[in-house]
Parts: C-alpha cells; structure tokens; sequence
C-alpha cells in the first residue's frame, strides 16, 4: 500500500465512526422539533461540554490558528484571547434563556426575541441575518476538509470529492438524529481535536528545534515582530493595534450570538449543566497554544506552503511522520470542521423553519411536518454551502469576516431583551437594520471606517443608538407580558 | 455570596479585556522574560484564560454546591 492510501484507510476509519456514533442516538428523541432541535432539553454536562467546545472551535481555529501564528504572528494571540471573554456573559444569558425556553418551548433565539417583543418579524429579522451569515461559515469548512483532504492524499482525493465525502456524512447523521447526533459526533470529534492538537503541537517545536524554549528564542533573533502583540497583517506589515483591540471586541461580543451557540442553552438539561460547561470552557480554549506552537514552528521551517492556513498539514507532510499518523493529524482537522459544520447546517435548518417560514406562514405545520421541513433545509443548506465552496476565486474568509460583523448586530436586541424593559420590537427591528446596512456598507467602503475600527463594531454603535432612539419614541411594550417575561429568566430553580 | 461572585467575575473579565487589548496590553507587550519558554505577552495573555478557569470555578460554587 502506498502511503496516501493508507492516509485514506485512516480517514475512513475515522468517517465510518462518526457515522456509527451519529446515527446510533437517532431514535432516542421525540418525534417533535423540541427532540430534533434540542435533544428534549436533556443534554449532560459531557455531551455540552464538547458540543460547545467543539462548534466554538472550526476549522478556522485548526488550521487558521497555525495559520496566523505563521504569517502574522502574535496578531493570533486575539483568537486566544477572546474566547473566554465571549464566553462569560453566557454564564447569566444562558441559564435566562434555558428557563424561558422550558417555559415557553422555544428552540432558537428568533423565537425567544419573537416572543419577548411580541412580533414576529423582530424573529424573521434575526433569522434572515443568521441564515445568511451561516451559509459562507459552512462553505469554509467544506473547504477546510477538502483542501485537507488532498494535501494529504497527494491530490488522488480532490477537493470537491473530499469535501462531499466528508459533508455527505455530515448530512446523513444530522437527517438522521438532528442536534443528538450532533452531541455524540462533537465527543468523539472533540476528543480528537484536542488530542492531536496537544500530541503534535509539543512533538513540533521538539523534534525541529529541540523544544519550545529554543524555537521562540531563534525566532526572536529572526523576526522580532512577530513575537510581540500586534503581530503583522495579512500583507505581513505591522497590524494596528486598533485593528488588534477591535478584532477582540468585536469577535468576544460576537461569540455566543452564533445562534449555532446560542441555542444550545435550550438543549441543556438544567442551569447547572450550562454553568458547568461555561465553567470548563478554558480548558478547551487552552487548545490554541499547541495548535499556535506547530504555527511558529513554521515561521523558520526550511519550506513553507503557498497557503499560509496549509502551514498545519505542510509541516506534518513534509517532517517525516508515519502515514498512519498523517492519517490521524488529517481526522482531527476534518474533525474540527466537521463538529462545526454540522452545528451551523442543523442551526441555519431549524431556524429557516421556526423563525423564517413560522413568520410568513403562521403555525399551520404540525410538529411532525416541521420536523421533516428542517431535514431537508437542512440538505439544501448543505448543497448551497457546497456550491460556494468549490470556486477558488470567492473569498471565503472575506465573507465570514463580514458574516462575524452581521452576527454581532444580534447582541442589542438578545441583551435590551434582557436588561431594558422599554426595548421596542420597532426599535429593534431598526436596529438590526441599520447596524446590517452600516456594516455592509463599511465591507463595501473599507476607507470610510472610522480610526480603522472593526466594521462590525461601528454597526454595533449605530445599531445600538437606533434601538435607544426608536424604541423610546415608539409605544411602549405591554408591562404585565415583559414582567412575566423577565420573571422567568430570573427565577433561579 | 453570589453577589460578590459575580462581581469579583465582572470586575476579572472587565480588567481582562483591558489587559488583553490595547492600550492596557502595552506594559507586558514584551518577548522577555520568557516563561517555560514561550515569550511573555504570549504567556500573559495565556495566563487571563488559565485565571478564568478559577474565576468561573468560584462563580460556579456561588450558585451551585
């Protein structure tokens, strides 16, 4: 056998398994959406902890994460450092959601604002925005496994075969057992994910400098620059430390609005079980310095690819590994974009249905219908994504940059729900609006942004001035339903 | 006890923010000493995610034994 094929054999392992483990929990949920979107509200700590873990952390975050360490150096330390900030609110947000959603039967954040502003286009607003930034997020990691795919196999699995390969699985296991097979899967994937991440990333620095110590004291001979914050930027000048503060910003207000994330509050079994998971989080987070150490690595290796995201599967081709153990560095980067793909194809699904068709079309679907009408959103999420991700030419990253900066415009109306009683569902609306319309705008006019902030950020503040302004100007909203409302979400159990 | 817990938390993730970002960053934003090896505006910013831990540890036990 030569050694590509025995790299596929490894992979093949790997894909039967996640199906085996995907499919097995398909009839453990009721034949309704609370079962097929949030697993009855019965997930444990362990299948939370890695579904979280596991849909935070991408492909972009496997092979990026290296991928920035290598050409724009400390500039990657944001990725870190963000996380753990994007995570802390959730520790109250989650628990108000989980409650509301027991009480109330939703399954996605539309739903929750619909409900909370008593209109249904506040929901039908949220969802367009989120199934639109999804879509680009999915292609990426489509192309994350394809491209994978074929480094490792020496170009014998092509792109768009690898990435169907991979994605088909994806897609069967999610039709089969909705969010509970995506609990299971994102164990196992998680498991790998941190395991080779931590396996290679100290054998790296080792085996080509002798260890961690000496790797970053020959870099700093070499290229200074790349060893203190904020690192370069793409074009490999220094980045702004504006753009490095506002990249964190924005990225740790943004995270949990992911309704991917967001949403799984309603599939946890009890506030606890989110607490808990909130409360491990950083150590899956802390899976970013061995997957950063293989990235500096790069940064004085004899050769280097033309693509710097490829630096993770270049240096574990060309050192001289087993292929047996290329197979297994391979599963853990298709792992890592598996466990996020198929959150972000099941969450786009469930909201296209209950927000965005629910909004047009009223509640005339049983529960049954609405089930099987997410299941193949779901396929047709899939083959739309895929068909973004097969030309070279589109700019992935560029749309899933400006995709963070439409997700973050989703913060105002999930905190005003919250935290400001006179919030107006006119008043959001406008917001979302013009916070969108601002960061489209500053995607298109990249000079019109302001001290060279984060586009999403300026969004933010328009978004956040219009929702004040409108809603103080419109009718308030009915006191008795807003103080049933935020009862519920404060009643510790 | 779960007010002060959740206060001592907003006050670590609001200093954190600061500390990680820029300006606040600018004092340890230094290669050396290196700690274990890695530069040291790495490990200060690895070390805000490592106190976290402990921080969501305390909030955690405020809520629930």
């Amino acid at each position: 056998m030569t050694s590509w094929q025995i790299v596929v054999l490894v992979v093949a392992v790997y894909l039967v398994a996640n199906l085996v483990i995907g499919l097995l929990p398909g009839s453990r949920s009721t034949d309704t959406v609370a079962g097929y979107v949030a697993g009855d509200r019965e997930f444990g700590t362990l299948v939370m902890y890695f579904v979280t873990g596991a849909s935070v952390f991408s492909a972009f975050a496997f092979l990026g994460g290296p991928g920035w360490a290598f050409s724009r150096g400390a500039a990657a330390f944001y990725i870190l450092g963000y996380g753990v900030l994007g995570m802390a609110p959730y520790f109250a947000l989650g628990p108000w959601a989980a409650r509301l959603g027991r009480k109330h039967g939703y399954v996605t954040q539309g739903a929750m604002l619909a409900h909370r502003f008593q209109n249904r286009w506040v929901g039908f607003t949220a969802g367009v925005i989120s199934v639109i930034a999804i879509i680009p997020y999915v292609a990426l990691q489509m192309r994350g496994a394809g491209i994978v795919l074929e480094q490792v196999t020496d170009g014998h699995v092509p792109l768009p075969l690898g990435a169907a390969l991979t994605y088909g699985i994806v897609l069967i296991y999610v039709w089969r057992s909705g969010v509970m097979g995506i609990g299971w899967t994102n164990v196992f994937q998680g498991v790998l994910m941190i395991g080779i991440a931590w396996a290679f990333g100290l054998y790296i620095p080792y085996k080509l400098y002798g260890g961690i110590g000496p790797m970053f004291e020959q870099i700093a001979a070499a290229q200074p620059a790349m060893l203190t914050a904020p690192g370069l930027d793409a074009a490999g000048n220094p980045w702004t430390p504006v753009a490095y503060s506002s990249a964190v910003l924005v990225s740790s207000i943004g995270l949990m609005m992911w309704p991917h994330l967001f949403m799984k509050a309603f599939a946890a079994k009890d506030d606890a079980t989110i607490r808990r998971t909130i409360m491990l989080f950083p150590t899956f987070q802390l899976f970013l310095l061995p997957l950063f150490l293989v990235g500096f690595a790069g940064i004085l290796y004899s050769s280097s690819p033309v693509d710097p995201d490829a630096i993770m599967p270049h240096i574990m081709l060309t050192v001289g590994l087993p292929p047996i153990v290329v197979g297994i560095f391979c599963a853990g980067a298709l792992a890592a974009s598996m466990s996020t793909g198929d959150a972000l194809i099941h969450g786009a699904a469930s909201i296209a249905v209950t927000d965005v068709y629910s909004a047009t079309r009223g509640d005339t679907l049983s529960q049954h219908d609405q089930r099987r009408l997410i299941r193949w959103l779901a396929i047709a999420v899939g083959v739309v994504a895929y068909a973004l991700a097969l030309p070279s030419g589109l700019s992935l990253v560029g749309m899933l940059l400006g995709a963070y900066g439409a997700i973050v415009q989703l913060a105002p109306p999930v905190y005003a729900a919250f935290l400001w009683r006179r919030a107006t569902a006119t008043g959001v609306i406008a917001g979302l609006l013009v916070g969108i319309s601002t960061v489209g705008l500053l995607i298109l006019m990249p000079e019109w942004k302001p001290f060279g902030l984060h586009e999403g950020l300026v969004g933010l503040a328009a978004n956040i001035i219009t929702l004040a302004v409108v809603s103080m100007t419109s009718r308030p909203p009915a006191r008795d339903h807003i103080s049933d409302w935020m009862a519920t979400s404060r009643n510790e159990a | 006890m779960k007010r002060s817990a959740v206060w001592f938390a907003a006050v670590y993730f609001a200093t954190m923010a600061v500390a990680i970002t820029f300006p606040g960053i600018r004092p340890f934003n230094t290669i050396q000493p290196y700690i274990f090896g890695i530069p040291f505006v790495f490990a200060w910013v690895l070390a805000w995610v490592g106190g976290s831990l402990v921080v969501f540890l305390f909030l955690y036990r405020a809520y629930h034994k």
